[in-house]
């Protein structure tokens, strides 16, 4: 099973239902019923959560078009339009990525040991007596073995406190993710699967980080400190941001973050879009925010910052819009 | 066919097709140019749109014997001028809209021009479902009318409306492979 990337041949029959959930899923109040079909409908395959992911797509690129602009470029007459209707039904142009810049995980850790739904916060004790929380949306596969103790981080992001192993055999702990590996020795620390590199932070102890490209140098990483991995390179590491760990007391602290980052990482705890309009991305905030309750987080942005929140489809299309004067 | 099989009798049929193409601009793109000059009325455009031509030929599968050759060419320069004018109105449209706009709430130069490039594909998406059917679509999703109302302003039966939703969306989602 592919899940990881999105099926790039959907079926005829798969977009024809996909239509038909964008219909109801537009047609607010949604029923609870209804949601649950349309979840167990994108459940059903890898080729219909493609079909989903392709109309999330489209929702997206619908929702770059402010109406005062889009209502009088679009909805123009149709006189000029009329001449060449049919030719023109093959010239349709993919969505290019730009407008599609999120990403939507969800289809990942179907198949994994341990997973965390969006805006859930897990906690697991191993066989070892070590303990894993699991951030929202995360994922991990559990290899214990008589050379290792490996957590393998499919997606989302995992605080690791390791126990000494009673084994006796003093296998390693170690987490593995899509850039390298991290090797406990004797540790707390906090690791998170981004698009394209792995962010360590260490609380306790310290933790090998080792690229998974061969030939990379490993690096270990101090309590204190943090780094990122990515292209087969440590970074070196740099002072710890306290902020990273927050979310294991389930907050989200900004200290003059950008809108743009706060939303994404709001975004992490709700299922839906959640967006933030390119004119006040760079709008700098501060605060602490409630990450299990994502909706009283937007409703605070919304009472101390000049920006407003616009929801469609039952709240699961929400864009951060900025207030009119 | 295996997936190799298919690509090496791709790479084989590559050379060939381009020699095809070749030809075809060789005997054709002059006249074309000319008779995307009269229609345009003016030389620059009409350099562009014939280049565009071709470059969509040279993207196309030809039929591997061209009786008409110049009819070919002209059905393709035909569609990409089509697609020409309705961009040109669309722009017209948008500057008219953005120049109607209150000046503290027009969007920057970048932000116009996304903007734009957006609704230019929207508009490709929706160019060829009928006028009512594209009229509910945009005022579901870009005014954000609830189907009921868009039942009300169009005339138009609640489950007429649910399905101008349905082939629309269908409609998009077909065009973002």
């Amino acid at each position: 099973m592919n899940a990881r990337h999105p099926v790039a041949v959907i079926s005829g029959d798969i977009l024809d239902e996909a239509a038909q959930w964008l219909v109801v899923m537009n047609d607010e109040p949604v029923s609870d019923n209804d949601r649950r079909a349309w979840l167990a409908w994108r459940a059903r395959s890898p080729e219909h959560e493609g079909a989903w992911q392709r109309a999330e797509r489209l929702l997206a690129q619908l929702g770059e078009a402010p109406a005062a602009l889009a209502m009088p470029a679009l909805d123009r007459p149709a006189k000029s339009r009329r001449a060449a209707l049919a030719k023109l039904a093959a010239l349709c142009i993919a969505a290019p990525g730009g407008l599609a810049a999120w990403r939507l995980a969800q289809s990942e850790g179907w198949t994994a040991d341990y997973r965390s739904a969006a805006g859930e916060l897990r906690q697991i004790t191993l066989a070892d007596g070590s303990r894993v929380r699991l951030n929202t949306h995360s994922a991990i596969d559990l290899r214990f073995d008589a050379s290792q103790r490996l957590v393998v981080l499919r997606s989302g992001e995992i605080f690791i406190e390791t126990a000494t192993d009673p084994a006796g055999a003093r296998r390693p702990f170690r987490v593995q993710t899509a850039e390298g590996i991290f090797e406990a020795l004797g540790t707390r620390f906090n690791v998170r699967q981004q698009s394209g590199e792995t962010q360590l932070a260490v609380l306790e102890g310290a933790v090998r980080a080792t690229p998974r490209r061969d030939g990379a140098d490993a690096r270990v990483i101090q309590a204190g400190e943090q780094t990122v991995l990515q292209a087969g390179v440590v970074e070196p590491a740099r002072a710890l941001d306290p902020a990273i760990t927050a979310w294991t007391h389930g907050m989200l602290l900004a200290d003059d973050m950008r809108l743009a980052d706060v939303i994404d990482e709001l975004a992490r705890y709700r299922s839906g879009i959640l967006r933030c309009s390119s004119e006040i991305a760079g709008l700098r905030v501060s605060g602490t925010f409630p990450v299990g309750n994502p909706q009283q987080a937007l409703a605070m942005l919304e009472a101390t910052y000049p920006v407003q929140i616009a929801s469609r489809f039952g709240g699961y299309w929400t864009t951060v819009l900025p207030r009119p004067h | 066919m295996s997936r190799m099989s298919a690509i090496r009798a791709m790479t084989a049929n590559t050379s060939e097709h381009q020699q095809q193409v070749h030809a075809l601009y060789r005997d054709h793109h002059g006249w074309l140019q000319q008779w995307l000059r009269r229609r345009l009325g003016n030389g620059s455009d009409a350099a562009d749109l014939a280049h565009d031509t071709f470059t969509r030929i040279l993207a196309s599968r030809l039929p591997a014997l061209l009786n008409e050759p110049r009819a070919y060419v002209t059905t393709v320069a035909h569609g990409i001028l089509v697609n020409w004018y309705q961009r040109r109105d669309l722009e017209r449209a948008y500057q008219e809209a953005l120049a109607a706009l209150p000046e503290d709430l027009a969007p920057s130069p970048e932000h116009q021009l996304i903007i734009l490039q957006t609704l230019l594909e929207i508009d490709a998406m929706l160019s060829a479902l009928p006028a009512p059917v594209r009229r509910a679509f945009l005022l579901s999703q870009v005014e954000g009318m609830k189907y009921e109302d868009i039942a009300v302003r169009l005339d138009v039966s609640l489950i007429t409306v649910k399905r101008y939703m349905a082939r629309a969306f269908r409609q998009c989602l077909a065009c973002m492979e």
